[in-house]
C-alpha cells in the first residue's frame, strides 16, 4: 500500500534521512521509533507531501507523492507534530473548514462530523476557541481533524507526547482502534508505546533504520530477559550450538569467548516456557556443569540505547 | 473549483473576527482617515468640494495598517506549525494564496464600505462629483489589494509576525514613497521616472483625481498579482528545502 523507496531528505548540508526504504501493508499499525532528530518527521513530512524527498520515490496506492500530491494528500489524514491548532477558532469552525477542504458537504458533512467529534470525545468544547483548551484536547482536535474524512491512511507524529498517562493510555485506545481497519503511521520515542499499540516497528537512528520487524521479532532480540549468558565447565563439545538450538524454547545460541574456565553460551530464548529450566535440562542431558547461569537483564531503554548508538541489525 | 478558494477564505475571515485584528483594523483606518481629513486637512474651513484630500491619506494609513493586517498570513501559520496542516490538506498551493488573499481583501472591502458615509455626509454641503469619487473608491481598493499582496509575500518569507510587519511597512513605504526620492535626491531624470512609475502613490494619484487610466488599472492588478505568483513560488519552493 505504501512504498518508500530509498528516500533522502537534506535540509541545507544536514541529512536528515538517508537511503530510507519500506513499505507498509493495509490495516498495518507501523511503529517509527527513535530518538530525537532520528528523521521520523522527515519521513512523515514526505509521506504527506509537506516536504518532498531529495532523492527516492513515496509511492501511495501506486500514486506518486511528487507527481500528484494532492491525490495522496486526499488518502491520508495526518496529525502533525505537538498538534498545532489556530488557537482563535472555534473547535467547529476548525473542524468545518476541514470538512469543506476534505470535499465534504450536505448530510454527509454533519454525519462525518458528528462521527469524528464522538469519536474523539469533543462535544463539550464544540463551541470553544482551540487556544483555551489543554494541551489533551488539543491533541484530540488534531486527531479529529485527521480522522474526520475517514482516510485509509493514518499518520500520526508523536500523538501522545505531552498527555498525562491517563490521556495516553485513551489515545492509545483510540489508535489500537481505528487500526483495526486504517493503515496507521505513528511516530514516537517511547519503547512501551510501540509494545502497546504497533503490529511492525521500524527503528531510526541519526536518518537510517536501524532495525524493521513485528514487535515480536523486535521484542525476541531486544527484551533482555529472555537472553541468558550461560558458563559452562570444561570445553564445548562438537555440534553442542547447533543442538541447543535445536531444543523448543530456544531462539537462537552465540558462542562467546572461551576461557580457561570454561565458556560462554548466549541463548536467545523464546518466551512463555521457562527458560532457565530448558537450559538446565539441557547441560544436564549433556553432561556439562553449569559454572553460572544469568540472564542479561537489560531494560528496554539500555537495548534502545545501545541499538541508537552503536548501531543494530536488521532484524527481519 | 472554487469550494477549496472559498472555504480558506473563510477561514481567514472567521480567524480576522475571533481576534482583536479585524476590528482595530476597522476603527484604526476610520478614525484615522476621519481626523486627517477635518483636523489636519481642516476640510470643513477649506471649502473645496472634493474628497481628494481624504483619500490621499490611504497611502499613508495602509502602510502602517495592511501588513498589520497580513502579518499574521504565513509568518503565523508556520511559528504554530499549522502550515503542516494546511499544506498536508488536498488543497493546491494557489487556492491558498488567494484564499488568503480574499480574505484580507474582504475585510479591505468591508472598512471601504464602512467609510461610505463620510462622503455621504458631507455630500450635501457642495456639488461633489460621483464620477470622481467612485474613481477614489476604486484606487484605494486596487492600491489595498497590491498592499495586502505585498504584505502577504513579505509574511510568507518572514519568520514571525514581527518580522513580517516590520518587512511588511518598510516593503510598502518604500513601494509607495519611491517616486518621491526626486525630491530628496538629484536624480537622473530618467531613473525619476522610472521610480516614479513603480511607485504606488504615483498611480493612485491619478485615481484621487478620478482619472480611470488603463496603465495605472494594469499597473496595480500586474503588480498585485506578481507578489501573489511570488508568493506561490516561495510556498511551494519550501517543499524542496
Amino acid at each position: 500500500m505504501i512504498e518508500v523507496e530509498k528516500v533522502c531528505k537534506s535540509y541545507g548540508p544536514v541529512q536528515a534521512v538517508k537511503d530510507v526504504s519500506f513499505s507498509i501493508q493495509k490495516g498495518e499499525i507501523m511503529g517509527l521509533l527513535g530518538p530525537n532528530g532520528a528523521g521520523k518527521t522527515t519521513i512523515m513530512k514526505a509521506l504527506t507531501c509537506y516536504h518532498y524527498p531529495t532523492s527516492g520515490r513515496i509511492t501511495l496506492d501506486g500514486i506518486d507523492a511528487v507527481e500528484n500530491p494532492q491525490e495522496v494528500r486526499m488518502r491520508i489524514g495526518y496529525l502533525p507534530e505537538s498538534a498545532p491548532v489556530y488557537p482563535e477558532l472555534h473547535v467547529s469552525e476548525y473542524l468545518d473548514f476541514i470538512a469543506r477542504v476534505r470535499g465534504l458537504k450536505g448530510e454527509r458533512k454533519t454525519q462525518f462530523l458528528k462521527e469524528a467529534v464522538q469519536e474523539c470525545a469533543l462535544e463539550r468544547y464544540l463551541h470553544h476557541p482551540v487556544g483555551i483548551l489543554s494541551k489533551g484536547y488539543r491533541q484530540r482536535v488534531g486527531l479529529a481533524q485527521a480522522i474526520l474524512h475517514k482516510p485509509d491512511i493514518l499518520i500520526l507524529d508523536e500523538p501522545t507526547t505531552g498527555l498525562d498517562p491517563n490521556q495516553i493510555l485513551e489515545i492509545r485506545g483510540l489508535i489500537r482502534n481505528l487500526g483495526k481497519e486504517k493503515t496507521v503511521i505513528l511516530s514516537t520515542h517511547i519503547l512501551q508505546e510501540v509494545e502497546a499499540v504497533c503490529d511492525r516497528v521500524l527503528i531510526l537512528n541519526d536518518g537510517s533504520i536501524l532495525a524493521e520487524g513485528t514487535t515480536g521479532e523486535i521484542e525476541r532480540s531486544m527484551k533482555g530477559e529472555l537472553v541468558y549468558s550461560l558458563l559452562l565447565k570444561g570445553e564445548i563439545g562438537d555440534g553442542a550450538k547447533e543442538d541447543l538450538e535445536n531444543r523448543p524454547g530456544v531462539v537462537k545460541v552465540n558462542a562467546l569467548e572461551a576461557s580457561d574456565r570454561g565458556f560462554r553460551l548466549e541463548c536467545t530464548m523464546d518466551q512463555g516456557e521457562d527458560p532457565g529450566e530448558i537450559l538446565f535440562d539441557w547441560a544436564v542431558e549433556k553432561g556439562y556443569k553449569i559454572l553460572s547461569m544469568t540472564p542479561v537483564r537489560m531494560s528496554l531503554e539500555d537495548i534502545f540505547t545501545k541499538l541508537t548508538k552503536e548501531g543494530g541489525a536488521y532484524v527481519s | 473549483m472554487f469550494r477549496n478558494l472559498y472555504a480558506v477564505t473563510m477561514k481567514e475571515l472567521k480567524s480576522y473576527f475571533n481576534t482583536p485584528i479585524a476590528y482595530i483594523f476597522i476603527i484604526f483606518l476610520l478614525v484615522s482617515t476621519s481626523v486627517s481629513l477635518f483636523y489636519f486637512q481642516q476640510f470643513l474651513g477649506a471649502n473645496v468640494a472634493s474628497f481628494r484630500g481624504y483619500f490621499s491619506t490611504f497611502p499613508l494609513v495602509f502602510i502602517f495598517l495592511l501588513p498589520a493586517l497580513t502579518m499574521r498570513g504565513w509568518a503565523e501559520e508556520r511559528k504554530m506549525g499549522t502550515d503542516e496542516i494546511l499544506l498536508t490538506l488536498p488543497i493546491k498551493e494557489y487556492d491558498l494564496v488567494l484564499g488568503k488573499f480574499f480574505g484580507a481583501l474582504t475585510l479591505l472591502v468591508l472598512v471601504l464600505f464602512l467609510t461610505i458615509p463620510v462622503p455621504l455626509m458631507l455630500a450635501p454641503l457642495g456639488n461633489f462629483d460621483p464620477g470622481q469619487l467612485a474613481g477614489e473608491y476604486l484606487g484605494a481598493l486596487l492600491l489595498g489589494a497590491a498592499g495586502i499582496s505585498i504584505g502577504l509575500f513579505v509574511s510568507s518569507l518572514a519568520v514571525n509576525q514581527v518580522n513580517s510587519f516590520m518587512f511588511g511597512v518598510l516593503a510598502l513605504l518604500a513601494f509607495t514613497m519611491m517616486g518621491r526620492l526626486q525630491y530628496v535626491l538629484n536624480l537622473p531624470l530618467r531613473l525619476s521616472g522610472i521610480l516614479d512609475f513603480i511607485s504606488l502613490d504615483y498611480h493612485f494619484r491619478s485615481f484621487v483625481k478620478g482619472i480611470i487610466d488603463l496603465r495605472d488599472l494594469g499597473y496595480f492588478i500586474l503588480l498585485t498579482f506578481f507578489f501573489l505568483f511570488l508568493n506561490g513560488k516561495v510556498i511551494s519552493l519550501r517543499k524542496w528545502g
